[in-house]
């Protein structure tokens, strides 16, 4: 399998690029140049057409949506999560789609609060944004406290855990003050992402990404 | 294998009442009451945590989010898309994830502009909506211009055809002031997609059931009751 990933280091295409290598799958990595309009190139929207990253070259053509990616990376290899036959794969394919569709957007609504009314509403767009993310944050805390499910668990590495640990770390990192969150309100999810960051693969990529020691729980250490 | 879908009718649980008429796998309807409080009951929060729907038991466990239903449907059943072995699946999962997590989202928010930034910038939103819509539908014209794909086709049914259907169905349809609604005529290829969509039997079931007309994807105000 040939795989090109176009990245660019601390993007979304880093959760991507985690589990390329805790699959340990070889992939050549393509620096996205944003400031040089890289991603409005008629080339690059070839790849994505709606020209973001990340965007996955693969044997069976170019992909792009960060969960579409991490889904089609588990069913090729039958790792990081249940496959299309597991009992579990009904619970799986639904939270990593409440995943992409309400916390990752809520995540981007709070980074890019202009988007939805302009600028001079971006307060309003922000305290909305602050109070969908920790309610869904909560959400996967209660089913991790309650269900300890096998596809996100401080046991085994899963595609989820990553996916879940990079929104974690940019919303613990960057929000301006008094948004962002309190990771200790999220102590099942913590453990989780603590086990997955410790993982060499996800050190290999922090080290070369300059990510930090802990870049899921301590992200300004 | 029986299903049991927890619906209201021209709620995003006719997206999936469409594929299991689709694949003719046997399903019951459990109706909700928003207004009953159905929604946050424990029961139903025991089937779907975030208290929405569509959400659907099966005998391994209760299924939720539209994406995560339809590909769960499909890998046990098919014909909804390609199967998880199908080299054109890269392609169908990247566009079903971008439905799932940008056109939909715009969609609601163009319909329910309140919920994003408080009732005092709705119009601002909404008018925001419809011009993100508009450049996402055009991505979706843009590709099916370009690649023809048979998932998302005239030819055939497929889910990804049922699932835009609803969505630009509510876009069309439910904005009150007719300067916010979204028109397909600028998107001839993607209305021959729905047109055809809206021709299958499955569609025509589903109208029936859950009174969306005759032309439920195309011209949602036709025979509507205004």
């Amino acid at each position: 399998m040939t795989l090109t990933l176009h990245h660019a280091p601390d993007f979304a295409s880093t959760i991507v690029r985690l589990a390329l290598e805790e699959l340990e799958l070889p992939h050549t990595l393509a620096i996205v140049d944003f400031d040089g309009g890289a991603l409005a190139t008629p080339e690059y929207r070839q790849i994505n057409p709606v020209g973001l990253i990340p965007a996955l070259e693969t044997d069976d053509g170019p992909m792009f949506e960060t969960g579409a990616i991490l889904l089609w990376l588990v069913d090729k290899t039958g790792r990081l999560g249940p496959g299309p036959d597991d009992p579990d794969r009904a619970a799986f394919l639904s939270w990593l789609f409440f995943t992409s569709n309400a916390l990752h957007q809520a995540a981007l609504a709070m980074f890019y609060p202009h988007r939805p009314a302009g600028e001079a509403n971006s307060e309003a767009a922000r305290a909305a944004a602050q109070e969908q993310i920790v309610a869904r944050l909560g959400l996967i805390e209660t089913l991790i406290a309650t269900q300890n499910p096998r596809w996100l668990s401080p046991e085994h590495p899963s595609v989820l855990g990553y996916y879940i640990g990079v929104l974690v770390r940019w919303l613990t990192m960057l929000p301006p003050a008094p948004y962002g969150i309190d990771q200790t309100d999220f102590p099942h999810l913590r453990a989780v992402l603590a086990a997955h960051e410790a993982r060499p693969a996800a050190r290999r990529v922090a080290a070369d990404e300059g990510l930090g020691t802990h870049p899921f729980t301590h992200p300004g250490a | 294998m029986s299903y049991t879908l927890y619906h209201i009718p021209d709620w995003g649980s006719s997206v999936i009442r469409l594929m299991l008429e689709e694949i003719g796998a046997p399903y019951a309807i459990a109706p909700l009451d928003w207004d009953a409080g159905d929604f946050d009951s424990p029961a139903f929060r025991a089937v779907n945590p975030l208290g929405l729907i569509p959400a659907m038991d099966t005998p391994e466990g209760p299924v939720f989010e539209t994406a995560a239903i339809i590909l769960w449907l499909n890998a046990r059943h098919g014909g909804l898309g390609p199967a998880p072995t199908d080299p054109s699946r890269a392609a169908f999962l990247s566009w079903l994830m971008f439905t799932s997590n940008t056109l939909h989202p715009t969609v609601m928010t163009l319909i329910h502009p309140d919920r994003v930034a408080g009732e005092a910038v709705q119009a601002i939103v909404q008018a925001a909506a419809l011009e993100h819509l508009h450049e996402e539908a055009s991505q979706i014209e843009a590709m099916l211009t370009a690649k023809d794909p048979d998932w998302l086709s005239p030819r055939r049914p497929g889910a990804l055809g049922y699932y835009l259907g609803i969505l630009i169905r509510w876009a069309i349809y439910l904005p009150e002031d007719p300067g916010l609604r979204f028109s397909l005529r600028p998107f001839p290829a993607l209305r021959a997609v729905l047109e055809a969509h809206e021709r299958f039997p499955a569609a025509r079931r589903v109208a029936e059931a859950d009174s969306l007309g005759p032309t439920p994807f195309t011209a949602p105000r036709e025979g509507a009751i205004e």
